[in-house]
């Protein structure tokens, strides 16, 4: 079964005919590889098995427990297998990942390991080297996906068992960022493409023609990708800086920055130690009408800050083709801080999966809002549209502010860019946001992942509110992205596979320090490119094969003949100016409101919009900031998808992100059902549309008529974009029995929370009413 | 990976998806895309005056009137009348503020314009969605009287105007109520006024023989009986009834004398291929001294011996017991079968709770939703109304009764108190996830003909038609409640069924309007006395002459696909485009079907150009043929769809 995976992902045939047969001895020698690796329940390399142990139950959601899986528990360095002894009935839903099987589950992704022993009612949470003075009958595994695993020790040697357990526990705590498996798993890889290179004799071409990242996403680890963006935002009065290089000024800023234009290098160094960690404000993003986006950190000595501060935004305001003034926004006054949003999370979390599904059904809805989570998701995006607002009325720059600029303004600036800028909506573009704002801002990914498990005060899941936020818009606006609400999904569960550059660092600095020095170790040539030899998550090929990958491609998308940059060219920025002033001006006609009638809408919304009448005002008080009377009238008109994109602020529109939260929920799984049977039609129609494309294409080539070779256009040999395609004329339509509203996870065997009615653990599990923590429980032994 | 950006080049082709025969000169409707009608539609504040059946004129009657004109005044419907106009009017905009315009009342709406602001004001519905009109405050008050209307859509509207100097004239909103409630004023309904013709006839949508037969009824365990020909049995049932072969019509009296009403169990629906039934009746009349009836329980019998795939009979009492059982003693010697008397039937209760509940939950609703939300307890409030929870009960139920029937294969009775209530949703909720032929537009005008309009939900006591007893204990929203429970189906199961959102919602717009003869009365007996189907318009008639409106484009016919809703409140919203939809702070959302739209007309135009090309190769490779002999010219194919 994962042969056959194998078999489809490792090298897409897109490349020159030239280097294709050294493609085919690749995919040769791989394959031989990898039938190595399933002799040894599929070890990648680096991996090795940890311990052992046979004749274990998995069970299955189910009262009585007759579809549990028998089989082998595994730990590794990198994961925790379950491998059936039998096959269980071949599932389609399933989303297969190339490093993880059905029942696998990576060791960054646990986030609390349980041991219990049902008969003497005892339970412990496990950490790294701890002692267990039980027997346990059972290992439960919270995972930061939110799974809930269980397995019985019911017919395994105890003492196996116990190891087991202790290992598992042991290598989810790793002491080192060094010792994740990421770094071995990567520098094999890196050596075993050069190997093969080296038999082939030609590297350089094996380097270069293998795909980088599917669709090119900058990383801005150098001076032209800030280059790029600066000309594709038509920032003329902006600069791309050095000063940095080395991180000779901050060690948590990268390496280029963009400032004003009319700053020197000399002023910004001596501004710069005015700020926490030398951090010198970061120009983020550029609006058409010359308002600037810009982020920093607080001033710790208001002294330096009256002296310093004004002069920057003085460099800003000359930045500004109107001298517009700058505004500052201290988003920690209206925003919740890390602790609140991680209290949120686990409250929300615990009501999502761990409550009895009928016991939190009551209750649900004030559950939900007591977690708080909808009401930081709808702050934060209420956050942004107020930035929106200014800047793009207002016309002036924004300034936003926090403590050290390295976590709420990281999601801010990118909602705010997100809302503003169609170019951030396409799936490169999101993924050069995340890169910009996020990685490169220094966001620190391993303490808010909490990674090494060290420090759980300073966990929190803030890039998942960020994706809460962007799906909100993708629920509202669902022809506007072009990635989906499974890419959103993936993304996220990306962060606990430990493979990927992206979300193991703190800082770029911290990422090159670790680099170069793994790169020392493992006898990697210096000078390599960082994201060859350990390649950012961006690159899913790593985890996905192209068929799975399409999963991410929206059939709704609207997107313009496209405002990407390649080559280092810029040809956007004209057109970016027009898709903005169309959405200022609401024209009805843009491309995909043109069945509607905007007149009618338009004249409608704005009415609501009238001033009081002075007699009239005491009795009804209507107050509306310019900002809500700016949204009103906005939503009154018709959009242009590529144009200004503002979401639906009342709580009524803010919803559970449901693919997310409750896809392992087997009781919340619709059969036959949920938004993915639309999507399953829009993809037939779109596939249909493509093919049709690509007959006119085929058409249009060089006469047609007198080459009858096979049309390069067949099925087979194309790369579909959909990942279902249409299907013939004389086929009677069927709904694939696999699509659930969990598609394209499932939640069959993967969320178990109880057992047999009436034993000690139900109640124990029943009576737990918060996700296991260390802090609050107290072990039994 | 290819750019995905290329899908669009063809989109901005404008598809007309307005149907030819439909007219469009009338007022503004210059778009007939989803979303637009939608906002539309009855649309209490908008610009447009349309009220949507004016757009269907037939040609004849259509004129084109400028579209500043449209602003001056209301497009009025045939034999519609002006009765009066003021001037200087205050309408305060619980969203905007206070506007000054002009009021004028016809004898079916109540139309504001005002021409301060550009572009104009203007708020237009029909009188009848009025539920309540009073004179709030006195003359004291700078002058200024002042009316305030509660409307049976979850809006309220507040007007003033300046104190009458002349005395004798009377204010224009007592003009209104005279008209807004003909009922109490002696005066006639305006749907028998309304004389709109409509090229399709609503009123022959549904047949019941037809829709008996399309069950495959009669067969050889149920048969048609005419015992209830002139509504001599049952006077709220239908005069065409199914029932078990074998019991003879004198029985059948017999066990309508144990029933509540006279409404005897009857067939809804049969499974095509277990026979597995649904029947449904009022409660059995076995009172505190536990009544038996040998006739009743024979008749339960004969309906479990109709289906030879289960030796069981299903008997779901819609209430929760405890009222159930209060029935026996309060309301006329009422009750539920005991399972002594019925052997073989196994007794449910599904705790659905009873009108007067339901009405006060709606209000609470309106509460929390009109005119403003509440930005911070926003779900909470929501809970509190608990108008959800009911939705999932109900739900909860139908999924049962659907359960027992399809996986079960076993026969389900389905009963309440009187049983056209709460049953009706119950039977109809089941029926649309068992069968999807009601799942399309046609079948589901059939699934409320047939379960509600004709097994006697009293639409006229529910909604109160041009009556202004307001506070009526016999009004309820059971039948909102269903279309509500329809709608979460819908968001679902997004591509099984026929109908969109604007379906509807229209249903419920003319549920209250008055406009159409379809929702007036309380039972078949009472329609065809009062002749409705002569006299008014059929409801049905305007939507199946426009039926592309109200089309969910995403639609698939999936064959026996029965529908299993998780019926939990993780998967219920709260409907916004309905309830929400006065708010002008929230965007009408159908873009998926928009869009879907837009990608339909864009393969139809490459498809076209496809074959077009086809046609030109085809011809050049004919002459080239010609000239090289025996060059192969069949590669390529008129392709339309890969695998």
């Amino acid at each position: 079964h994962r042969l056959s995976i194998f078999d489809r992902q490792p090298f897409r045939l897109y490349i020159f005919p030239k280097y294709y047969y050294i493609f085919v001895i690749a995919n040769k020698l791989c394959k031989v590889f990898f039938f190595f690796y399933c002799m040894q329940h599929v070890l990648f390399p680096g991996e090795i098995v940890v311990n052992e142990v046979n004749f274990v139950r998995k069970c299955i959601n189910n009262e009585n427990g007759h579809d549990d899986l028998w089989g082998k528990l595994i730990c590794t360095n990198f994961k925790v297998s379950f491998i059936p002894q039998e096959d269980p009935p071949k599932q389609n839903a399933h989303l297969s990942h190339l490093l993880l099987a059905e029942h696998d589950v990576a060791l960054t992704c646990l986030d609390q390991v349980v041991t219990v022993n049902d008969a003497k009612g005892k339970k412990k949470v496990l950490g790294s080297n701890q002692k267990l003075k039980f027997n346990p009958t059972e290992l439960i595994l919270y995972c930061k996906d939110l799974r809930i695993i269980r397995f019985c020790f019911d017919e395994a040697g105890p003492e196996s068992a116990k190891k087991v357990c202790l290992a598992i526990a042991h290598y989810a705590h790793p002491a080192d960022l060094h010792l994740l498996f990421g770094f071995e798993y990567q520098g094999r890889r890196y050596h075993e493409r050069k190997g093969l290179a080296k038999i082939l004799k030609t590297a350089a071409e094996i380097n270069e023609s293998m795909p980088r990242m599917s669709p090119q996403t900058p990383v801005y680890d150098c001076p032209s990708d800030w280059d790029r963006e600066i000309k594709r935002t038509g920032a003329t009065e902006w600069r791309v800086c050095s000063i940095n290089e080395r991180y000779n000024v901050s060690q948590s800023l990268p390496e280029y920055i963009v400032v004003p234009a009319s700053l020197a290098d000399q002023d910004l160094r001596q501004f710069a130690n005015c700020y926490s960690d030398n951090r010198i404000p970061l120009w983020c993003w550029n609006h058409p009408n010359g308002s600037a986006l810009v982020r920093m950190c607080n001033v710790a000595d208001p002294i330096a800050q009256k002296k310093f501060e004004q002069r920057i935004f003085n460099a800003i305001t000359k930045s500004h083709p109107t001298c517009s003034e700058v505004i500052k926004l201290d988003l920690e006054k209206s925003l919740p801080n890390i602790l609140d949003i991680q209290s949120a999370f686990c409250k929300f979390r615990q009501s999502c999966v761990i409550d009895p599904f009928e016991e939190s059904e009551e209750r649900w809805f004030s559950c939900i809002e007591n977690s708080r989570w909808l009401e930081y998701v709808r702050a934060f995006l209420k956050q942004s549209a107020e930035i929106v607002f200014l800047m793009e009325v207002k016309s002036v720059s924004v300034v936003i502010t926090e403590e050290e600029d390295r976590d709420l303004n990281c999601a801010v600036s990118s909602l705010v860019q997100l809302m503003l800028d169609p170019h951030y909506r396409s799936l490169s573009g999101f993924q050069s946001l995340v890169q910009k704002e996020w990685v490169m801002a220094g966001h620190r990914f391993l303490d808010r992942c909490n990674h090494l498990k060290r420090n759980d005060k300073e966990e929190c899941p803030l890039f998942l509110l960020f994706l809460d936020c962007v799906w909100q818009m993708i629920n509202q606006y669902p022809a506007a992205f072009e990635f989906t609400e499974t890419y959103l999904t993936v993304l996220s569960d990306s962060m606990w596979i430990p493979v990927h550059g992206t979300f193991l660092f703190n800082s770029c600095l911290q990422r090159t320090q670790h680099l170069t020095e793994f790169a020392k170790t493992k006898a990697i040539p210096p000078g390599e490119d960082q994201s060859v030899y350990f390649p950012p998550v961006w690159e899913w090929s790593q985890q996905f094969s192209a068929k799975e990958q399409t999963l991410f491609n929206n059939p709704m998308y609207v997107g313009k003949s496209v405002a990407r940059v390649q080559n280092g060219e810029v040809k956007t920025f004209k057109r970016t100016k027009k898709a903005y002033s169309a959405s200022v001006k609401g024209s009805p006609a843009s491309v995909v409101n043109g069945l509607r009638d905007g007149e009618g809408t338009l004249s409608r919304r704005v009415s609501f919009m009238s001033e009081l009448k002075p007699e009239f005002s005491s009795v009804k008080d209507v107050v509306e900031s310019p900002s809500e009377r700016f949204f009103r009238d906005w939503f009154s008109r018709p959009f242009d998808q590529q144009g200004l994109l503002l979401p639906l602020l009342l709580p009524s529109h803010i919803a559970v992100w449901k693919l997310f939260f409750l896809r392992w929920v087997p009781e919340a799984c619709i059969p036959k059902g949920g938004t993915v049977t639309a999507y399953h039609k829009l993809c037939q129609l779109v596939d249909e549309i493509e093919m049709l494309q690509c007959q006119l294409k085929h058409y249009k080539g060089p006469s047609p008529c007198i080459t009858p070779e096979p049309s390069p256009c067949k099925p087979h040999s194309v790369q579909r974009r959909m990942y279902f395609n249409a299907c013939s004329a004389d086929e009677s339509p069927s709904l694939p029995d696999f699509l659930t509203s969990s598609f394209p996870f499932t939640p069959v065997g993967n969320l178990c929370r109880r057992s047999t009615l009436g034993t000690p653990i139900t109640k124990f599990l029943n009576g737990a009413k918060i996700w296991l923590s260390t802090e609050t429980l107290n072990d039994t032994v | 990976m290819e750019k995905s950006g290329s899908i669009d080049s063809l989109g901005s082709k404008r598809s007309s998806s307005r149907q030819p025969s439909v007219d469009s000169l009338s007022s503004s409707s210059t778009s007939r895309s989803d979303r637009s009608a939608q906002i539309k539609a009855h649309s209490s504040e908008s610009t447009s005056t349309e009220f949507s059946p004016e757009r269907v004129k037939p040609k004849a009657a259509a004129k084109h009137i400028p579209r500043e004109s449209d602003k001056q005044e209301p497009q009025l419907l045939p034999n519609e009348t002006v009765q009066d106009v003021a001037k200087d009017v205050t309408y305060f905009c619980p969203f905007g503020g206070a506007l000054r315009g002009t009021v004028i009342v016809t004898n079916y709406r109540l139309f504001f314009k005002c021409m301060d602001r550009e572009p104009a004001f203007v708020l237009d519905l029909p009188l009848a969605v009025l539920s309540r009109v009073e004179k709030i405050g006195n003359a004291s008050t700078r002058g200024d009287v002042s009316y305030g209307m509660v409307c049976k859509d979850m809006r309220n509207l507040r007007f003033a105007h300046k104190h009458m100097d002349d005395t004798l004239r009377k204010s224009i909103f007592e003009v209104l109520m005279k008209f807004a409630f003909p009922v109490s004023n002696g005066l006639q309904i305006f749907a028998l006024q309304y004389g709109q013709v409509f090229p399709e006839n609503g009123w022959k949508v549904y047949d019941a023989l037809t829709e008996y037969k399309r069950q495959g009824i009669p067969n050889e365990s149920w048969r048609i009986t005419k015992v209830n020909d002139h509504y001599e049995l049952c006077d709220t049932y239908p005069s065409t009834l199914a029932v078990p072969v074998n019991i003879p019509d004198e029985e059948i009296r017999r066990v309508a004398a144990f029933r509540a009403k006279g409404r005897i169990p009857v067939l809804s629906w049969i499974h095509p291929e277990s026979q597995a039934t649904i029947t449904r009746c009022s409660q059995p009349m076995v009172g505190v001294n536990g009544k038996r009836s040998k006739e009743d329980e024979k008749y339960l019998q004969s309906i479990m011996d109709a289906n030879a795939q289960s030796h069981k009979l299903f008997i779901f009492d819609a209430r929760p017991s405890v009222n159930a059982a209060a029935n026996k003693v309060y309301l006329k010697g009422g009750g539920y079968e005991s399972e002594d008397a019925y052997q073989n039937a196994e007794l449910v209760f599904l705790d659905i709770h009873n009108i007067h509940v339901m009405r006060e939950s709606l209000r609470k609703l309106k509460d929390v939703v009109y005119p403003n939300i509440e930005d911070s307890h926003w779900l909470s409030n929501l809970e509190s109304t608990h108008w959800l929870e009911h939705i999932k009960l109900i739900m909860a139920g139908a999924l049962r009764i659907a359960d027992k029937v399809e996986s079960g294969k076993t026969s389900v009775v389905v009963h309440c108190s009187d049983g056209w209530d709460r049953t009706c949703q119950l039977t109809s909720l089941a029926m649309l996830m068992l069968d999807g032929y009601y799942r399309t537009i046609r079948g589901f005008e059939v699934l409320l003909e047939k379960e509600w309009l004709s097994f006697g939900h009293r639409f006229q006591t529910r909604i109160g038609h041009g009556d202004k007893n307001h506070t009526d204990a016999d009004r309820s929203p059971v039948f909102i409640q269903f279309i509500d429970c329809v709608w979460q189906l819908t968001r679902q199961f997004p591509a099984a069924f026929e109908f969109n959102e604007y379906f509807l919602v229209t249903i419920l717009d003319h549920l209250y309007s008055c406009l159409f003869g379809t929702f007036l009365c309380n039972s078949e007996q009472h329609r065809m006395k009062e002749d409705i189907p002569k006299k008014t318009v059929s409801l049905w008639s305007y939507v199946n002459s426009q039926v592309e409106d109200f089309t969910n484009p995403l639609y698939v016919n999936y064959s026996n696909h029965v529908l299993f809703p998780v019926v939990s409140l993780r998967h219920l919203e709260l409907w916004v485009g309905y309830y929400i939809r006065w708010n002008p702070r929230m965007r009408p959302q159908e873009p998926v079907h928009q869009r879907y739209k837009e990608l339909l007309a864009k393969r139809a135009e490459l498809q076209r150009r496809v074959e077009e090309l086809q046609r030109e190769v085809t011809n050049r490779s004919a002459s080239s043929s010609s000239e090289r002999a025996g060059s192969p010219t069949r590669s390529i194919t008129p392709v339309q769809t890969f695998i």
